[in-house]
């Protein structure tokens, strides 16, 4: 696989955000329609259900070079398939120890409760990640 | 049954029957002053004494309240009887000579003048005859007491207990009806409360016309103040409603309907305007809702439409509030869109129905709609007077030898200065805001709510009659803060929605399931658990798990979870996504 | 510790008013002062009978009577009779109109006629120790009843006795419990009516005064005999004397297991409470009493159905009068034939056929001996009046007797033989009532005395029902228009009728006979309502309207001397006259009080 020497000074992170159909999706939409400014370094997946994310998607966009990896969901409580989004956030917990053994650190995986309404949370969430990950610096995977 | 001869009637009654229940079976006509079907026999007028033989001896009994027995010999009409009956009629009469009721009956027992002079004489026409009715039907029909006797012997009298208005009465007014007198009557008290909205909103009796509108403008009873509903006592309306239309055994009950698609337009509540205690709400006189003003103009309201004060006097300067709770950081930061026109409205009715002045008090006057500016325009030249800014408080003041009146203070924000404007009447806009229940509506249908808590439309410009959730529509205040035009259009709109799908006549429904494939299930049942709508059963001949479709929603969650991979999310397959991931990381 | 003598003071409430604790206090001052007062003990004990003869002593055991104590007299009598050994006999009861004074209590007439069964140990213990009334036999009737009969024998033996309600209706004890013991419930009541209303009436009050164990005792066998565990006293609260001793009586039969759980080790438990009334002549009447206990207005009901039926909250319920109470132990104790033995008429085939045992009568009004006596059921009145009561004060002459309370009637001297029991006394209009018995003599005006009992009971009507409220205010207003002088004989019929007519139809029983008084006055004095009606006279020189004071001009000058007594003390300034001359009541200013008549010494002033 190509590696790109990455600089801090340009460096645009890519960020992978699985985000579901019936909150965060939406609320993605939301803050486009109301015109708040959110990273454009986001690219959205949509799932169903914040549930289906398998550990293995998140491993697999850390692999073909994303810097960081969002999961969307409704709050607890409000997933529209009752209890999807429990067992992402029990997913998320042990991926985040199994990131540390790959020598990846667990900030650049994030996981966040937004609802359809909450357009400018996305935006705000989406905005203070790619900060985040401009400070962390791009992605090195040691072979 | 009890055998029993009545003047020489032979009849068959009953056990527990009265005399008088007997004696009317056999259509026989005992005079009564005391007694009404509704109520235990009280047995203190006396006239419905009669006369019961055993062997040689004779008593005198009271026919209300004395139970038959096996081969009782009654004599309603015997001397005796007549003699007791007739003073009896003359003491009332010479204590009560001119209420109809006691002239009416001394008229059918056929006296005309009593021997006696009372002292204690009453001329009062709906003179109180202290038949105890109003108080029995009040104590064991209604079962709330309020009604008693005070004093003893001739100096007795019905009464409120320590002769005050009692918070207990619930004005169902049963003891004025069963009065032979019309010496009860029921006064309606709310107007010295203060909030009209006693009168208007909250039921006072058990059984009540919801509005003067209602459609249909039947009477509803309220279960929790029933009191037949907690013990099967009263039953007074039912003996009062000729049709017979009453039926008590109609319970509440839960009714399943099956459904396709479901239009959520449950409304919205005005903000308890109590929160905002600067205002006087509740607990100055005068300072109004505008819904309780709004019952106030009702020509059917409790003044008939007149617009007044507590007192009952014509105000002489009305002052209106906008944004209460809206366009407000502290409560609400919306508007409420309604406000500004009907506050213009009350402005006008106010001076077409009286010459009251008419302060408005705004933020900013929103009149967006067909016609509304020009209704404005028209409002300035009525002469009512804008005042631009927000009320800091409303306060009662009270100068000597003068009727109280309310001080509004304000900020006049176009020509810059502080403002203390007296008024009699002040009527607070509140906040249209999302039902008190909202959120549990929001669950029961998987929707969502906007932070504001109205419910959340799909699209705000392209689909706002929607929500996130198939066959689930949304219209009026429900959805957010309109007025009756836009409610009226949404509704409409929506209504249209469901119809095209329905004469579509079938549904697409969503591809997105998930599936095994057979052959690969190893059988370990971890996704049996995770689904929560149990629609992964497992088959024990096969050994491996099986997906029902039509339960199926497709959220995918067994699909992260199989350790073998052999659950697909149609749709969403694993090597879809990896795509997605490989195609998005591409550049 | 044995004392030689025991002073027995009488602690009720006429002597206590009379003083008799200071009586009490300086006694033990003065025994402690001579240094005897180990050998000399004061007792204060329940009311002894003998009111009029009050503050009064009994010294025992050799049951000198002394009356009427002052402080004074103390040092004289405990130097004389305690030290000396010499009974004082100016302290001692003379009967009127004779020299002698008689030393012994059984000695007096006023005691040796009466027959104690209710007032047994009246004067005897200190109500307030249980175990004074347990040393005279007490409680030995429950335990006979607990430990050896069941509850039809002991309502066997009550009927047997033929021991009838002594609250004043006389229904048989025995079968009212039998009734309620029928009756079938989950939970049954008996009460002790001890709202004792009647003016001049304090049976009830000195019985449990004088022995609050006898009525508690009673209330437990017979709760124990209809199967009930809870009871309720409901006695007035203007009683505190008896209130008191019957919550220490009740709080020591409880420190003793005679009330409360499992009683005498047995299975049976009983409570007893009290109720304390405020006071209304009617609640004494069943329903209406039971409705107070309830907490309701204190109103009487229709009894159509029996209060043993449905009586206190709505269970079967057995109601009696404290003296039907204290009646009950001893019945237990010496036997139903015993009981029945004293009285009159059979009981053995109907318990309506005669009055059995002793009936506790209040003898008030005209006569010398006023008090708490018990007589044995058909005694007559003469007897009561002129043996016990010790005849007619001042020597005046009799003129009727009023039996039964306020709604009693009145029985002339015609009939002053008649034997005094249940039936007798119904016969003759008047009633057995709760045992008032007020003597009136040749001074009371009839026409007066009518009015002065219907305006009591007209003013303690509860105003339920129009015949007792109405009817018995328009009597009242008869009766007054008669002693003012404005009746008319057709007042008279139109009176009649009305109090038939009331007795008639009244709902309860205090309407039903409160026209009595009216009724047998009506009925054996007519021609003194005649002689008011018609002449505008009051021949008993009462009514005041009728009458007017004069005086004698003779008399005044030539006895008197025009001494001018009679002009000083006329509150009205009525009366004029110079020192020495003839005086003159100026009518137009008297008010008619009668004091100038009551302060000429020379009887110069006479009633027209």
């Amino acid at each position: 696989m190509e590696t790109q020497i990455k600089s801090k000074e340009n460096f645009n992170p890519r960020i992978v955000a699985f985000l579901c159909n019936w909150c965060t999706y939406t609320g993605a939409d939301l803050a486009g329609v109301a015109r708040m400014k959110s990273s454009p370094s986001v690219r959205v997946i949509r799932t169903m259900c914040s549930g289906r994310v398998d550990p293995t998607f998140v491993l697999k966009a850390f692999k073909m070079g994303a810097d960081g990896v969002m999961i969307g969901g409704c709050h607890i409580g409000d997933c529209h398939y009752s209890e999807g989004n429990f067992k992402t956030l029990r997913r998320v917990e042990f991926l985040k120890i199994m990131l540390k053994d790959f020598g990846i650190d667990p900030k650049r995986l994030r996981l966040e409760w937004i609802s359809a309404s909450e357009g400018d949370k996305y935006a705000h969430v989406t905005n203070e990640f790619e900060k985040e990950l401009r400070e962390l610096g791009p992605l090195v995977l040691q072979e | 049954m009890i055998k029993l001869t009545i003047d020489g009637k032979q009849l068959e009654v009953f056990e527990d029957t009265s005399i008088l229940k007997a004696a009317e079976k056999a259509g026989i006509w005992i005079p009564t002053m005391c007694h009404c079907d509704y109520i235990e026999p009280y047995g203190v007028c006396r006239l419905c004494s009669v006369e019961v033989v055993k062997g040689k001896r004779s008593r005198i009994v009271t026919a209300c309240n004395y139970p038959v027995r096996e081969g009782l010999t009654v004599r309603t009409n015997s001397e005796r009887v007549k003699w007791i009956r007739k003073i009896i009629m003359e003491l009332m009469l010479s204590r009560w000579p001119n209420v109809p009721a006691v002239k009416e009956m001394a008229e059918q027992l056929g006296i005309s003048k009593p021997r006696f002079e009372s002292k204690e004489k009453d001329e009062a026409e709906d003179a109180c005859i202290l038949c105890g009715m109003c108080v029995n039907v009040c104590n064991d029909l209604v079962g709330k007491g309020v009604l008693g006797f005070s004093k003893m012997g001739i100096e007795r009298e019905v009464v409120l207990p320590y002769n005050e208005r009692s918070e207990e009465c619930i004005a169902c007014g049963a003891c004025a009806y069963v009065c032979p007198t019309k010496h009860i009557k029921v006064k309606s008290l709310e107007y010295e409360r203060g909030a009209i909205q006693d009168w208007s909103l909250a039921s006072k009796t058990a059984i009540y016309v919801p509005t003067m509108q209602a459609v249909p403008r039947v009477p509803t009873i309220d279960e929790a103040s029933c009191i037949n509903k907690q013990t099967g006592g009263c039953k007074a309306c039912q003996t009062y409603c000729e049709p017979g239309a009453i039926n008590y055994d109609m319970k509440d009950e839960e009714i399943e309907v099956e459904v396709g698609q479901i239009l959520i337009t449950t409304g919205y509540q005005l903000m308890d305007l109590t929160k905002m205690p600067q205002f006087g709400y509740g607990r100055l006189d005068n300072v109004y809702s505008s819904l309780d003003f709004e019952h106030m103009l009702n020509s059917t309201g409790p003044t008939n439409g007149t617009i007044q004060c507590k007192d009952g006097s014509v105000p002489r300067a009305v002052g209106i509030i906008h944004c209460i709770g809206s366009r407000d950081e502290n409560y609400h930061k919306y508007c409420s869109r309604v406000c500004c026109m009907y506050a213009l409205k009350f402005a006008h009715l106010i001076k077409d129905r009286t010459t009251a002045e008419v302060y408005q008090f705004y933020i900013d006057m929103r009149a967006f709609g067909k016609g509304y500016e020009e209704f404005y325009k028209r409002l300035l030249d009525e002469g009512v007077n804008m005042i631009r800014g927000k009320v800091g408080e409303v306060t009662e003041c009270r100068v000597d030898g003068e009727k109280p009146f309310l001080k509004v203070a304000c900020e006049d924000t176009l020509i810059g200065k502080f403002r203390e404007i007296p008024l009699d009447m002040v009527i607070l806009c509140p906040a249209i805001e999302s039902n008190a229940d909202s959120s549990d509506l929001k669950k029961i249908f998987s929707i969502s709510q906007s932070p504001d808590k109205f419910f959340l439309e799909r699209h705000p410009k392209l689909d706002p009659m929607s929500t996130m959730t198939d066959g689930i529509f949304i219209a009026g205040c429900a959805q957010g803060p309109k007025d009756i035009p836009d409610s009226v259009a949404q509704a409409s709109g929506a209504a249209a929605k469901i119809l095209s799908l329905i004469s579509v006549g079938e549904v697409a429904v969503d591809p997105i399931k998930a599936e095994i494939v057979e052959e690969r299930c190893s059988g370990c049942r971890i996704c049996n658990n995770l689904c929560p709508y149990g629609a992964i059963s497992y088959i024990d001949e096969k050994k491996i798990s099986f997906i029902n479709d039509m339960l199926c929603k497709g959220c995918g969650t067994c699909v992260a979870a199989c350790p073998s991979s052999v659950i697909t999310g149609k749709g969403f397959t694993d090597a879809q996504i990896m795509a997605e991931i490989e195609g998005l990381l591409a550049i | 510790m044995a004392y030689r003598t025991y002073l027995m003071v009488c602690a009720g409430t006429g002597c206590v008013a009379n003083n008799s604790m200071k009586i009490k206090e300086k006694l033990e001052d003065e025994l402690l002062k001579r240094g005897i007062h180990n050998e000399v003990s004061v007792v204060t004990t329940g009311c002894n009978g003998f009111c009029a003869a009050g503050p009064l002593m009994v010294v025992q055991p050799d049951g000198v009577f002394y009356q009427l104590l002052k402080e004074s007299d103390i040092p004289l009598l405990v130097e004389e009779h305690f030290i000396k050994g010499r009974p004082v006999k100016k302290l001692m009861y003379t009967p009127p109109k004779e020299k002698s004074s008689i030393p012994k209590m059984s000695d007096i007439p006023f005691f040796a006629n009466q027959t104690l069964i209710a007032l047994k140990n009246r004067g005897l213990i200190d109500p307030e120790k249980i175990d004074e009334y347990i040393a005279r036999g007490g409680y030995e009737a429950l335990a006979k009843v607990l430990t050896t009969m069941t509850s039809e024998e002991v309502i066997k033996e009550i009927k047997d006795s033929g021991l009838r309600g002594r609250g004043g209706g006389g229904f048989p004890t025995g079968i009212k419990w039998e009734t309620c013991k029928r009756m079938e419930a989950d939970t049954r009541y008996v009460i002790c009516n001890a709202d004792e209303g009647d003016p001049g009436a304090f049976m009830d009050r000195s019985i449990i005064e004088s022995d609050p164990h006898a009525v508690l005792e009673g209330m437990c066998i017979g709760a124990f005999a209809i199967g009930a565990s809870d009871g309720y006293i409901y006695i007035r609260n203007e009683y505190p004397i008896a209130l008191q001793r019957l919550q220490v009586a009740i709080k020591q039969a409880r420190e003793y297991g005679l009330l409360g759980k499992n009683i005498f080790g047995t299975d049976f438990s009983f409570d007893v409470r009290i109720v304390r009334g405020a006071g209304a002549f009617v609640c004494g009447e069943s329903t209406a009493l039971m409705a107070s206990i309830e907490g309701k207005p204190g109103e009487p009901r229709a009894k159509y159905v029996h209060t043993v039926e449905k009586g206190l909250h709505d269970k079967p319920t057995c109601l009696n009068n404290v003296e039907t109470w204290a009646n009950v132990a001893q019945i237990i104790t010496r036997g139903a034939s015993w009981f029945s033995s004293i009285g009159t008429g059979d009981v053995s085939e109907d318990a309506w056929g005669g009055s059995k045992g002793t009936k506790v009568f209040s003898l008030s009004g005209k006569v010398n001996n006023t008090g708490l006596i018990e007589v044995p059921m058909g005694i007559s009145l003469r007897q009561i009046i002129y043996d016990i009561g010790g005849g007619i004060k001042d020597g005046k002459k009799f003129k009727a007797v009023q039996t039964g309370g306020p709604s009693g009637g009145f029985i002339p001297e015609s009939l002053l033989d008649l034997p005094v029991d249940y039936e007798e006394l119904t016969r003759v209009g008047s009633m057995m009532g709760s045992g008032g018995m007020v003597v009136t003599d040749e001074d009371n005006c009839m026409v007066e005395m009518a009015k002065y009992f219907l305006s009591f009971t007209q003013a303690e009507s509860c105003g339920k029902c129009i015949p007792c409220r109405e009817g018995t205010k328009r009597m009242l207003d008869i009766l007054e228009k008669i002693t003012t002088g404005e009746g008319t004989e057709e007042d008279l019929v139109l009176l009649e009728e009305l109090s038939y007519m009331v007795v008639d139809s009244s709902l309860c029983a205090l309407g039903g006979s409160a026209p009595n008084p009216v009724l047998t006055t009506l009925k054996y004095f007519r021609d003194e309502y005649e002689t008011h009606v018609r002449d505008k006279k009051c021949p008993a020189h009462c009514c005041k309207a009728l009458i007017k004071y004069s005086i004698d001009p003779n008399i005044c000058v030539e006895k008197g001397h025009g001494c001018g007594v009679c002009s000083k003390s006329c509150p009205d300034g009525a009366i004029i006259g110079e020192s020495k001359q003839v005086h003159y009541i100026d009518l137009m200013k008297c008010g008619k009080c009668g004091i100038c008549y009551d302060s000429c010494k020379f009887n110069a002033i006479y009633i027209e």
